[in-house]
């Protein structure tokens, strides 16, 4: 028990009772932590599973409904093209991502490329920049009448787009938005990925003749094969549960075409149904939680 | 390293592939049009990247007509501070700074103390509860966060906390991804290392203090960078729990000015709202930017650091 002086210790400090017993010391660590934790992260949480099983409107008392709240959202239409929105943005989003990161990160990984502290820089800018200034940017570049990227359209004798205000269009501009957006973050991570690699698994291929695309797909990606797990698990809870970004630059329109499923479960809230909006929120975990597995399965059973 | 690589039978080795072998493989000939290629597209995509940036930036000090009349072209000599003028008076971005400055140093430093402390113990201890305590946290990382918006509303009207600085700081202050990493960090800090520093007297909270924390430096920089970035960049609890003008922080603010312009899309108001809206945004951008160039080695080797490894 190291409580008591050590005996027979005649050099260094004499060794004090320590104020902090090693069995206690990590109760003490996590208290502040979990303090904070339970007040404001799992009593609500559990306060909302509760909310997801009842009525309640926001004041008054709350009537037990059961599964209601969850049957209904399951025959609802709007519940499952909020789905289907995210799932489409999903697709637009997450397989150019994982592409175009890569990409990017094995060109930065190669020594041979100059200026690359400024890529990096270039990259991460928009990931750094805040939401709201990022996305009122995109409603002044995109405006269909006024906007720089129609400018730039006509400038080449093309026709304006309404790149926010038509249904066929404004979801792959809150797509591009996305890319924009967090590509860089997703970069950084797979280099992080490509710089654990050894280099000498490259000389040995090369020695072999393997062609830089035959590396590439040889070594390179089943090597990463984790960081890029890592990767998409991140982008489809970030997708799936995207809000703020349809909030501020279509508020779900045009016709519910950018209506996401963090968006729909917010509209819930505005309208004052709290309890579905609860049983919403727990259909969408459900979801993520769902895909995640998926894609850790898949990406594991492929070698 | 799992994969063992097969060497090419001899027999299909033709001759190039072995003559490639001898010649180092930066001056093939093949590989300079190659390297001049990744070169363009690595520039033209990093202009396209920061090209939304610079154009709210410039644009921000044309005179605001010509920002919707001409929204790619340069005047010098027209350059003016109107638009930053206006947004100065109609909205209160001074006291919106100020705020977040107040909600920055005092959830940082709750964040950047108590993440690694808890995570420390997560990793390098055990103890009866600490499996069933982590598995919530992993749980609370799947959740979305507009899911806890009400009920923590609701928590706040209780406490008597709406509009106010507790409001701001305490929710979120330790978040599920910081423990999550920080555990992760602290996990591949050698035991021998916190053994000696044992040995040699060194109490339990000593060991985090002196040695934990100086070796994990470089992840606790990264964490600092993007919990700069996220508390910086939060707006939608925000916007729910302290909207009042005394309290808003920069991002309600900005949210504010934004909603103005669905309801001006005609003529000069719209230009006049535009110019306000991207003074405000480049204003909100730049200091965080200025941090981040200054900071950019510690958040990407911060980010290196701690994320997973291939």
């Amino acid at each position: 028990m190291s409580v008591l002086v050590a005996p027979g210790r005649s050099r260094g400090r004499p060794m004090l009772r320590p104020w902090l017993p090693r069995k206690v010391a990590p109760y003490v660590f996590v208290l502040p932590f979990v303090a904070l934790f339970v007040a404001f992260s799992v009593y609500p949480m559990l306060f909302t599973l509760r909310l997801s099983f009842t009525d309640w409107r926001g004041s008054g008392a709350a009537r037990w409904v059961g599964w209601d709240n969850y049957t209904y959202l399951l025959g609802n239409e709007m519940f499952w093209g909020s789905l289907g929105n995210s799932a489409a943005l999903w697709l637009m989003i997450v397989p150019v991502q994982v592409v175009l990161g890569l990409l990017v990160a094995v060109l930065l990984n190669n020594a041979k490329i100059c200026m690359r502290s400024f890529y990096r820089i270039a990259f991460l800018v928009p990931f750094v920049t805040p939401l709201v200034a990022v996305a009122q940017i995109w409603v002044v570049v995109f405006d269909q009448d006024y906007g720089a990227v129609n400018s730039l359209l006509n400038l080449v004798g093309l026709p304006d787009v309404g790149w926010l205000t038509t249904s066929e269009f404004a979801k792959p501009t809150l797509a591009l938005l996305f890319l924009w957006k967090t590509t860089g973050f997703i970069v950084i991570i797979l280099l992080s990925g490509l710089q654990s690699i050894d280099a000498g698994v490259y000389e040995a291929a090369a020695i072999d003749g393997a062609s830089r695309t035959r590396q590439l797909w040889s070594i390179t990606v089943p090597l990463v094969r984790r960081t890029l797990m890592f990767s998409v698990v991140l982008q489809t809870l970030a997708v799936f549960q995207m809000f703020a970004e349809p909030f501020v630059v279509t508020d779900g329109g045009p016709y519910n075409s950018t209506t996401t499923a963090g968006l729909h479960l917010y509209e819930h809230i505005t309208r004052g149904d709290l309890g579905t909006g609860a049983a919403n929120s727990f259909l969408l975990v459900v979801v993520v939680m769902g895909l995640s597995l998926l894609f850790v399965r898949f990406l594991r059973t492929e070698d | 390293m799992t994969t063992t690589h097969a060497p090419t039978p001899a027999g299909t080795r033709s001759a190039r592939t072995r003559a490639a072998a001898t010649r180092p493989p930066r001056t093939s000939p093949r590989g300079l049009p190659a390297a001049v290629g990744s070169q363009v597209f690595l520039l033209l995509l990093a202009l396209a990247f920061l090209a939304p940036v610079v154009w709210a930036l410039i644009s921000a000090f044309k005179p605001a007509t010509q920002i919707i009349s001409d929204p790619l072209g340069l005047d010098l000599t027209a350059l003016t501070l109107d638009n930053y003028r206006r947004m100065f008076a109609d909205v209160p971005i001074g006291q919106g700074f100020l705020n977040t400055a107040v909600v920055l140093v005092t959830k940082g430093t709750i964040t950047l103390f108590c993440a690694p402390l808890a995570a420390y113990a997560f990793a390098k201890y055990r103890f009866p509860g600490r499996d069933l305590l982590f598995g919530t946290v992993l749980i609370t990382l799947m959740l979305p966060t507009i899911v806890l918006i009400i009920p923590l509303l609701l928590e706040m009207k209780a406490l008597g906390w709406v509009n106010t600085y507790q409001a701001l700081v305490l929710p979120g202050a330790v978040d599920a991804f910081a423990i999550f990493w920080m555990r992760q960090v602290i996990a591949d800090v050698p035991d021998e290392l916190l053994d000696a520093a044992r040995v040699d007297g060194c109490g339990e909270f000593g060991i985090f203090t002196r040695i934990v924390l100086p070796v994990i430096r470089p992840a606790l920089a990264g964490l600092a960078v993007l919990t700069v970035m996220n508390i910086y960049n939060d707006f939608v609890w925000p916007v729910v729990a302290a909207s009042s003008e005394r309290m808003a922080t920069l991002q309600v603010v900005l949210s504010t000015l934004a909603q103005n312009i669905t309801g001006n899309r005609v003529g000069a108001d719209y230009a006049t709202v535009t110019g306000e809206l991207l003074a405000a945004a480049s204003i909100a951008l730049v200091p965080l930017l200025i941090v981040f160039i200054a900071l950019q080695r510690h958040f990407i080797n911060g980010i290196l650091a701690g994320s997973v490894k291939g």
